[in-house]
Order: structure tokens, then sequence, then C-alpha cells
């Protein structure tokens, strides 16, 4: 096959060395913490509390309109203050709830623990969306929401891949919670009513397997499930195509398989054990960009600004910000802006100046397009602003993964050429 | 503190398009530059300089008109160059060329290459043509006659596909195909490049030496290459078996007329053929079936050139026809591969039984050929015989004889051109030959080592000259630098006997 349409995929570079194994360091926000007020792209939530209100680790803040009704929770204890709008990683400016930290981090139970092995299938998913779990590949997608109904579903796949470069936070949140993960993904079996799950390791995390193999002697259901180092391993389609060779239309669940990022999971076992929501994150901060690349712990809601002040500073005067990875994160003009309860990394790039070439129609970016599209075909097709081919090119397939940039030998950036297509496609079906 | 946007993604891989066109441009250095070193140890430094001007001519011509160019659209030269390439085009261009082109042949063809090939449709990324080819094209069109004529003599040897065309293309007989072969040092020399030919084309070894190396650094696309010699290979065993010849042929019509060169350079070239997988597969096996068609159908030799343009017409239209969702349109691509292959088999096979009315290979009667023995009595050519001076010395009788060679009879580049002078000494009482040699030797440099040569001129000693059989082997080639000294050696004889 990949004779015929090319490999689909690509090794990096994923300089993951840069915070694989240094110390996490636990970063405190300076006196504020910023709670971003949306559920998704749209969807805004309703707050529930007053300026001036007391509130602690684990008060509720806000709840999102149906059908994102998922609760928002204090990260921090301390006071309430008014809502300001800020850029939010998703490129918009947003409202966020301020809330001053009294830095004593008092906490109060958000909601009852509750032992998997009792509990049935209704009230597990019913704590998913009480616990406000989001999914944490970098999405946001409201965890619930895949097993509300599940059916036919054969396999859950844990995502353990992480194939962006430079995050670790994954891999780090893992070791540091290698029990949770076992529990959460058990309680995601259960909920999911799959017969068994996989988590998906890429291979050359040898020691971290080692230790889950030894964990999950007792657990015949759960797998590992060693997957090759390779770019976009972690997107559920090619996860799902490496696993059982078969490809669907729009979700896993299609051909059976659920798929939840690995840190998903582990929140998922904490707030089931200890009552406790999502209120510190293991985020990956790296790249050339800062002085000294750490993964950090931090409550979300800090500013980036702060965090990268307190991990050494930029180690340039022009960079990049990035939410996210490099591969798939936007670029954000300004470092005022905050860690979501679903955010895993900030990449700080060196600015790089990028003279592009005229396009040679090589056609590598066809050949390693993880979606299978003719990306160069669908420039050239926006170019000319043929709606009619771009949308025979199936330009609304495309997942922006950045590839077909990244791999262009002339520095074209391809990707937002698609993009373009994408939301001229969009824009027509409205 | 500066926070610089980029659309995402902000890494790219370290390949970059002037990397790519690095390495091509030394790919193809390594080629020409073995070539210029097969001349130089071969036929001498004159011809050796020669290439190394010609390849310093294209270079030189498409560096300049794009700099031009450049300065005529009021951009920055030096940028404008940094993005074009144009001595890809030149290199590629000549290395299709013959080493006898002489250097305003290679001028006009650079110019049209660049100009006419490249840049009228934009520059760099837009062309519809190979540029090389479009100069190769116009070379041949505008100079056939006169760039086929040699700038010396030796290398007017015609090329492997060239003496294949009067063949018919099918070769039957085993005596024949032996002798076909042995003119050019059998297949193994075919491969080599142990031939004159185009300054880049002949060593097809090295060439795929060099692609295999362009092919592991994801320089060019493996399948390209893959698709169009498998298709070559097929097409040529479907003319083999049709026409009852041997394993040899397949491998023959791989390792001529420039079939590597093209597969390697020429139809991995991104900008001319299709951005799909399976359209560039259907374009390879598309110039492969033109290759062949016009090989064995077509009034000229050479094909492969002629092919890769009108496939790089195609280019758009493979193109169209691929658009879509190639992963789901996996069915329509291997109809459409299969069906273009099956066309190419059978288009191939009823060609070849419409050319079988072609008469066996008869060799030629008229000329001696290479590796004949030549009686004295048979020498034909028309030439000029002096008798300079003749002196008895006791049995010995020397002759100096002055005998029109090539230099006289052929060679129109000669300004001065000037008979052979050659010393004969016979002895009268044994009524032998006791020794030939040159005294004055005017036909090209590079013959010189052929004729004025031991293992020729040694021939004649101890032959006895009233031997109506006598002879010699002229398979050293050059026919007119060889019957000058046979006619000579005859003259001396007739004086000896008229004694």
């Amino acid at each position: 096959m990949s004779l015929w349409i090319g490999p689909m995929r690509v090794h990096l570079n994923g300089h993951k060395e840069l915070t694989s194994h240094n110390e996490i360091v636990t970063v405190k926000p300076k006196g504020e913490v910023f709670i971003p007020l949306n559920v998704s792209m749209n969807h805004r939530a309703e707050v529930l509390v007053k300026e001036g209100d007391t509130v602690v680790v684990g008060t509720k803040l806000g709840i999102g309109p149906e059908p994102f009704a998922i609760p928002i929770y204090s990260p921090v204890s301390g006071v309430v203050g008014k809502v300001i709008q800020m850029m939010h990683p998703w490129l918009k400016p947003t409202d966020h709830l301020v809330i001053k930290d009294d830095g004593k981090y008092t906490f109060a139970r958000s909601f009852d623990p509750i032992d998997i092995e009792t509990a049935d299938r209704e009230t597990l998913v019913a704590m998913m969306k009480e616990a406000g779990l989001m999914g944490c590949g970098g999405a946001g997608f409201p965890t619930f929401m895949k097993y509300k109904n599940p059916q036919g579903i054969e396999t859950l796949i844990i995502n353990a891949v992480e194939c962006e470069p430079y995050i670790t936070a994954d891999y780090r949140t893992m070791k540091e919670f290698l029990d949770d993960l076992v529990y959460g993904t058990r309680a995601m079996l259960k909920a999911s009513t799959a017969k068994n799950a996989i988590i998906a390791i890429k291979k050359n995390k040898h020691e971290l397997c080692t230790k889950l193999q030894a964990l999950l002697v007792n657990t015949p259901e759960i797998k590992i499930f060693m997957t090759p180092d390779v770019y976009p391993m972690g997107w559920e389609r090619t996860l799902v195509y490496e696993y059982s060779k078969k490809r669907y239309d729009r979700l896993p669940s299609e051909v059976g398989f659920i798929v939840n990022n690995a840190t998903t999971a582990v929140s998922f076992a904490q707030a089931l054990r200890q009552g406790k929501p999502i209120g510190e994150k293991i985020v990956t901060i790296s790249g050339d960009g800062v002085k000294h690349p750490v993964n950090v712990r931090v409550p979300f809601g800090t500013k980036v600004s702060e965090i990268i002040e307190a991990i050494g500073g930029y180690s340039a005067e022009d960079v990049h910000i990035i939410a996210g990875g490099p591969m798939m994160g936007k670029t954000i003009t300004t470092d005022q802006f905050v860690i979501t309860s679903y955010a895993n990394a900030i990449t700080v790039l060196k600015a790089q100046k990028i003279d592009p070439l005229p396009c040679m129609r090589c056609g590598r970016c066809n050949d390693t397009c993880p979606a299978c599209l003719l990306p160069v075909r669908i420039n050239n097709a926006e170019e000319a602003k043929d709606l009619n081919l771009i949308e025979k090119l199936r330009a609304d397939q495309c997942i922006e993964c950045g590839l077909c940039s990244y791999i262009c030998p002339s520095k074209i950036d391809v990707t937002e050429g698609v993009r373009r297509a994408k939301r001229a496609l969009q824009l027509r079906k409205k | 503190m500066k926070f610089t946007y980029h659309v995402s993604p902000n890494i790219r891989q370290p390949l970059s398009t002037q990397r790519i066109m690095l390495e091509l441009t030394l790919g193809i250095l390594v080629v020409l530059g073995y070539n210029v070193g097969y001349y130089y140890f071969n036929f001498g430094l004159d011809y050796a300089l020669h290439g190394a001007a010609m390849i310093a001519t294209a270079v030189v011509t498409s560096i300049v008109v794009e700099v031009a160019w450049a300065l005529f659209y009021k951009k920055n030269p030096l940028a404008y160059l940094k993005t074009s390439f144009p001595w890809v085009t030149a290199l590629l261009y000549v290395g299709m060329m013959g080493i006898n082109k002489p250097l305003y042949v290679i001028f006009l063809g650079s110019l049209v290459a660049i100009v006419f090939g490249k840049l009228v449709f934009g520059g760099f990324g837009q062309n519809v043509f190979n540029p090389a080819g479009v100069g190769r094209a116009f070379s041949v069109l505008t100079f056939g006659g006169f760039i086929t004529k040699s700038v010396s003599d030796v290398v007017t040897g015609a090329t492997p596909n060239a003496v294949m065309e009067k063949l018919g293309w099918v070769i039957t007989d085993p005596a024949a195909v032996s002798k076909y072969l042995t003119q050019f040092n059998g297949l193994s020399g075919l491969w080599t490049g142990n031939y004159v030919g185009a300054l880049g084309e002949t060593n097809t070894l090295l060439i795929l030496a060099v692609g295999v190396y362009l092919m592991l650094r994801k320089i060019i696309d493996w399948r390209v290459v893959m698709a169009f010699l498998v298709s070559l290979f097929g097409f040529a065993t479907v003319i083999m078996l049709a026409e009852g010849m041997d394993w040899w042929y397949p491998f023959f019509f791989l390792s001529t007329g420039g079939v590597m060169f093209g597969a390697i350079f020429m139809i991995t070239d991104p900008v001319t053929t299709p951005t799909s997988i399976p359209g560039r597969i259907i374009f390879a096996i598309g110039v492969a079936l033109l290759t062949t068609l016009i090989r064995v159908k077509g009034n000229l030799p050479e094909g492969m050139i002629r092919s890769i343009l009108f496939m790089n017409m195609m280019t758009p239209l493979i193109d169209r026809i691929m658009d879509g969702w190639p992963l789901k349109s996996f069915r329509k691509h291997l109809v459409a591969i299969s069906s273009v292959a099956l066309v190419g088999l059978l288009g191939v096979a009823l060609t070849t039984t419409a050319i079988a009315y072609i008469p066996p290979y008869v060799a030629p009667e008229e000329k001696p050929t290479l590796g004949d023995l030549i009686k004295f009595t048979e020498v034909t050519q028309a030439g000029q015989i002096s008798i300079v001076s003749s002196t008895q010395d006791g049995d010995v009788l020397t002759v100096i004889v002055k005998s029109d060679g090539y230099a006289v009879l052929e060679d129109e580049h000669s300004e001065d051109p000037q008979p052979n002078e050659i010393e004969i000494k016979l002895n009268t009482a044994t009524q032998t030959i006791v020794s030939v040699k040159f005294t004055d030797f005017n036909d090209s440099r590079i013959k010189k080592n052929f004729i004025d040569h031991p293992d020729f001129l040694g021939q004649f000693e101890g032959v006895s000259y009233v031997d109506p059989e006598a002879s010699v082997d002229v398979s050293v080639g050059a026919t007119y630098s060889t019957e000058s000294v046979i006619r000579a050696v005859v003259a001396a004889i007739d004086a000896a006997l008229a004694q």
C-alpha cells in the first residue's frame, strides 16, 4: 500500500531528551490565575461564583452549556476577581475569570470518590462529565461524549504515543502516576464496554514499558502496544490503522475503537480515587527558545510569561511561542496567555526567517500526507479558487498535522494553503 | 522581547530544494567527470579538454542567460540564480551531447534550453517541458546532419543505437549478434560505456550507481526509476520472445542510448512529471513504451528524449485524472496503471510482429568491417601514391612512399592535409617484407595511437609479398589510414617486382 500512496508518516527528530529526564519543576502563580471560560471553540461557560467569593481548590467555578455541560473547577484557593479578556491558545481573545491565589491550596472534595469495582458504567461516565475531563492530547474534546453511547466497541486505546516533537508531558505524567494510569485505564475500559484495552507507547520507551508490564501482570485485558517512532503516530486514524489495519470515515467508534489520551486516563483515576478534578498539570516547556527546557508542575490558569520567567527565561530576543508542539501548536504573538486544563506543552523556538522557493511539484507532500491527500494539488486548486476541485480533493479530511509543510523542500507553507482551502469549503457549506 | 507569528508547523525537515539541486549537480558531475577522464586516457588530452570546454560552455551560457533575464526584469541576479539552478539544466543538456560537437552548438543548445525550455514559461517550477530535453531536441533538429560529423575521425564510430537502427533492431543470427556486440566490447562494454558516445550517457553502470545513491538520499523517487526500467525491460523481453532472440537483447536495450541517463536524471525531474505516485508510475511506463516504439518503428535511432518530451505534455492530463482522494482511489489507480502497462505490452507485441519482415542481417560487403582480414589485393580506396625514394642495400630494398590517408581523403576540418609518409623495407632475396614504419604521420593524432603501433605495423613483418593471399588484420578501425599503409606497401612491392 505504501508503495502506492507513500508512507503516510515520517520520523521526526523529537528533541525529547531535552526534557525527558531532568527534574520536574514546581511553579506557583504570582498571585493570580486566569481561568478560561470557554469549553469549546464556540461555547462559553456560565460563571457560578461572584466577585469577592472565597474559593478553595475544587470549588466549581462555572459550567458549560449543553452539549458541552462540563464544569470548571478552581485550581487554587483564594478570592474570585473580575472577568477579563485575554488571548487563548486557540488564538481567540476569550473571557478569563481572575482568582487571587492565597498560596494555601486548601482542598475540598468536589465530589465523592467512586470504587470502580462496584460502580456501574453509567456512574463512571457521569463521573467523567462531573470531573470536567477534556482530552489532554491537545484538542480539548470533552471525554464523556465518547462514552455516552458506545456501540460495538471492541477495544479501548489509551494513547501514550506523544508523537509531537519536544513534548514529554504525557511521558512524565505516566512515569509519575503509573498506578493511576492503570486504574484509569481499567475505569475507562469498563465505561467503554470494550473487551480489551491497549496502551500504545512508542517502542523507544523501554524503561516505562518494563515498569508498566509489571503492573499489568494481573490485568490480562490490558496490553501494551509498541508503535514505531514516527509522526503522526498519535493521530487516532494512524494509530487505529497501525493496530488494526482498519480505516474509518469519521470516528474510530465506526470500527470499534475508543481512543483516549494517557494523561486523561490518569486524571480520571485521580478524580475517581481522590474526588479531585484536574488542578495541577505537568506541562513541557521546551525548544531552543528557552534557556532551560524542563517539565513544570503548575496549576492550570497560570500565565505562560510567569512560568518561563520562573524556569530561567528566553534564550533569544525574537522567538515563536507555540501553545502545544511545533507541528500542530498555534503560534501566539504574546506570552500573556495561560495554561489550560487540557494543555500539554509550550514550545518556544528561536524565530527563523524562511524564504520559500517556487513549488517544484516534487510531490513529497502527497507521498507523506497521513490523511492521504494531495496537498500540492489542493494548494493549486486553492490558488485557482476552484471550490469543486477542492471538494473533489477532499480538503475537508485535512487535520492540519503540518507534515506537508514540514516535508516541503522548498519550505512553502503548504499546510496553510490546505487550511485556506478547507475554510473556503466550510464557508460554502454554510 | 519579540513574539513572531508564523503559521504552523514551525519546524522543517533538513532537506531543502537547494540541497536536492546540489546533490543532483554533484551526481551529474561525477558522470560527466568520469567520461572526460575516459576520453583523456583513451584518446588524449585534446579530447578531454574539448569535453571540459563543452561542459564549461553550457554552464557559463546558462548562467549568463539567466543573469541577463533577471537584470531585464529588474531582479537581483544573484538571488535569482540561487532559486533557479540553471546549471542543472546545462549539465543535463551537455550530458546528452556527443564529445564531437563544436562549442557553438553547445552554446546555442543551452541558450534554447534555458530561454525556451524554462524562462519563457515563468522560470523554475513553471516549465512544461524538460528544459534539457528541449535543448537537446533543438540541437538534433537544427544541426542534426552536421553534429553527427566529428571533430576528429576516430570517433566517427556510430553509436550502438545508430548501428542497431541500420540492422532494424532485430538480430537473430548468433554470429551477427556476436559481431554487433564485439564492436562495442560486448554487453559488458555497453554497460560500462567502453565506447564513444554522448558525454554523459555511455557508462550505464556508473549512472545507475549514482542513481542508487540519489534514491537512497531521497533526492529522486525510486518508484519512477523502477517503473521505467522494469517496463522497458518487459517491452524488450516481448520483442525478444516475438523474434526468437536471446536474453542479451533486453540487457542491451537497457544499456544504450541514454536510457539510464534519462531514467535517473530526466524522468525524475519533479517539475515536468506528475505529482502523485500513481501518476509518476504511469508517466514512467509511458516513456518506456514510447521509447521502445520509437526505437523499433521510428526512423531515428534515439527515442528517449522525444518520449520524455511527449510525456511531459501529458503530465497535466495525468495529474487531473489522478485528482481525488488516493485512499479511496486504489482500485482506480490500479486499473489505470495496469491498463497502461497492458496497452504497452500489447502494442509492442503487435508492432514487433509487424516488423518481422525485416530481412535478416547480412554483413555489408563493400567495405571491410571491423575485425576483418584484408588482402593486399583487395584494397580499393582511391588515393594518390608517390614513391619518394628507393634504395637497395644488399638484399634489402628500402622504399619510401607518400600515400594519401584520412587527412587528405576525408578530413574536412584539416586545413592543410598532407599524405602519410611510410618507409617499407623488403628483402628481395626471400621476397618478404622486413618492416613497415611511418616516417611522417599526418592523419589525426589520435589515430596515430592505433595505426602507428607495433600491433598493426608488426603484422607486415615476414609476410611473403608474392603470396596472393597475403593479408593483414585491420580491426583497429580507421579505414582510410590503414588502407593508406597497405597501398604504400603494395606500391613498394610493385617497385620491387619491377626491378
